[in-house]
């Protein structure tokens, strides 16, 4: 087997979750997109001079997340703000056909609050389901750092719902 | 009993599952005797639920044809006539000889063979030879607008039928089946009081079963694509964009999960 077709066979598989991570990171289905397919043209050229030692999930993750900060820094420098509630539904999240409670909306919402990097570590450990080593990798910041990150991230992401909830009583569904 | 202590990283592993499992009883005793903090670390565990909740949909998306690597060397192979491996060395000896440059893949080389896009030549080329066809634009015309219905049912295996599309100012004239890489394909057409003529265009997806809706244009031809659980869809004339916008919302509120 070639080299490419070791890389497409090893590579496919996790471009749904690269993927999710651009979208939840950008909020923004095309520009996530675009993201992503920059991703898998850096890994193609670079694919002989990757790390052996890291995995090639946290290695993607590392080239996705990079792109994605300099994007984010990008839009803030231009004071665009892709929040989610300008983003045309479509163009963020599911299938149209999905039904999405009201915690979802919620809980998307709230995470897009969250500094970008608390909102990493939490996608990256909670969604992709990354060991904290490879978090550690992706995002290029010790181990113990990882998990102070993480802890800040979850508290403040609770207080937000917490207090949310408080600030908008009517939004909630009464039975 | 004396307690043993318990780190915040311990709990933040809790929650994920990665603590070792000899410190989970340690853990467990030590939340059972702090119900605060026990509640707290009950909400970490709802928020990633939550959140896996509400992103898990993107994962099952299709993977778009421009992503898929399988995809586009299938295509750089067939056009080649390359075996698989041998495109495979192709594909990434024009990626490295594209350097900065880059993805040579991105499809601007070869048009568009599956998803919407693919969906979107095959409409507008159907619009091109058959919506101004002087002689019989439709094979079946208005009048048998039930036969129609349900030979495009037949053909495309569900539920078809041809959208209302009055309140756009338009009629109906008839329709015709396609054919298609990707097997059969619906075609209605319909006409404005000034004789300009629009085709909706249907067909079973196997990439992109589920698309936003977005604007497209092939030389005068232009329309609006999207996919909706399975099947695809596309409004195609040569009114102004935002006219089609119009019927092309019309055409997806009436035939959603038809």
């Amino acid at each position: 087997m070639s080299v490419s077709a070791q890389m497409i066979a090893e590579v496919q598989p996790l471009i749904p979750a690269l993927r999710r991570y651009a979208r939840a990171m950008l909020r923004n289905r095309d520009d996530a997109d675009d993201l992503v397919q920059d991703v898998l043209e850096r890994a193609l050229a670079n694919w002989q001079g990757r790390r052996k030692a890291a995995s090639l999930r946290s290695w993607l993750f590392a080239i996705l997340h990079n792109l994605a900060v300099d994007r984010l820094r990008h839009r803030a420098r231009r004071g665009i703000d892709a929040t989610i509630e300008s983003v045309p539904e479509a163009r963020l999240a599911c299938p149209p056909e999905q039904e999405h409670g009201l915690g979802q909306q919620d809980v998307l919402a709230h995470l897009a609050k969250l500094p970008n990097d608390q909102r990493a570590v939490l996608l990256l450990v909670s969604v992709e389901d990354l060991s904290y080593a490879e978090a550690a990798v992706v995002l290029d910041i010790p181990m113990g750092t990882v998990m102070s990150r993480l802890s800040r991230a979850r508290e403040r992401l609770r207080r937000q719902m917490r207090d949310g909830v408080r600030a908008h009583p009517t939004l909630r569904v009464v039975r | 009993m004396s307690e043993e202590p318990v780190t915040e990283a311990e709990l933040q592993a809790h929650v994920d599952g990665h603590l070792l499992p000899a410190r989970e009883p340690v853990v467990l005793a030590w939340l059972a005797a702090h119900p605060e903090e026990a509640r707290r670390i009950a909400a970490y565990r709802a928020q990633a639920d939550a959140l896996r909740q509400a992103l898990e949909g993107i994962v099952d998306e299709p993977v778009p044809a421009a992503l898929d690597l399988r995809l586009q060397l299938q295509h750089l192979g067939r056009r080649a006539g390359l075996r698989p491996a041998a495109a495979a060395a192709c594909a990434a000896g024009l990626l490295l000889a594209g350097g900065a440059g880059g993805w040579a893949l991105r499809g601007k080389a070869l048009p568009p063979q599956t998803g919407t896009a693919a969906l979107a030549r095959e409409a507008a080329s159907s619009y091109a030879v058959y919506a101004n066809d002087a002689t019989r634009p439709v094979e079946l015309a208005a009048a048998e607008r039930g036969a129609l219905d349900s030979w495009f049912s037949r053909r495309l295996a569900r539920p078809i039928r041809a959208p209302n599309l009055q309140a756009a100012g338009l009629t109906l004239i008839g329709g015709r089946l396609v054919a298609t890489e990707h097997g059969a394909a619906a075609l209605y057409l319909y006409q404005d009081q000034v004789g300009r003529r629009l085709v909706v265009y249907l067909r079973p997806m196997q990439v992109e079963r589920t698309d936003h809706m977005q604007p497209r244009r092939d030389g005068a031809i232009g329309g609006w694509t999207w996919a909706d659980d399975g099947l695809g869809f596309g409004v195609f004339g040569t009114a102004p964009v935002d006219s089609l916008h119009g019927a092309a919302n019309i055409v997806r509120s009436q035939l959603k999960s038809v």
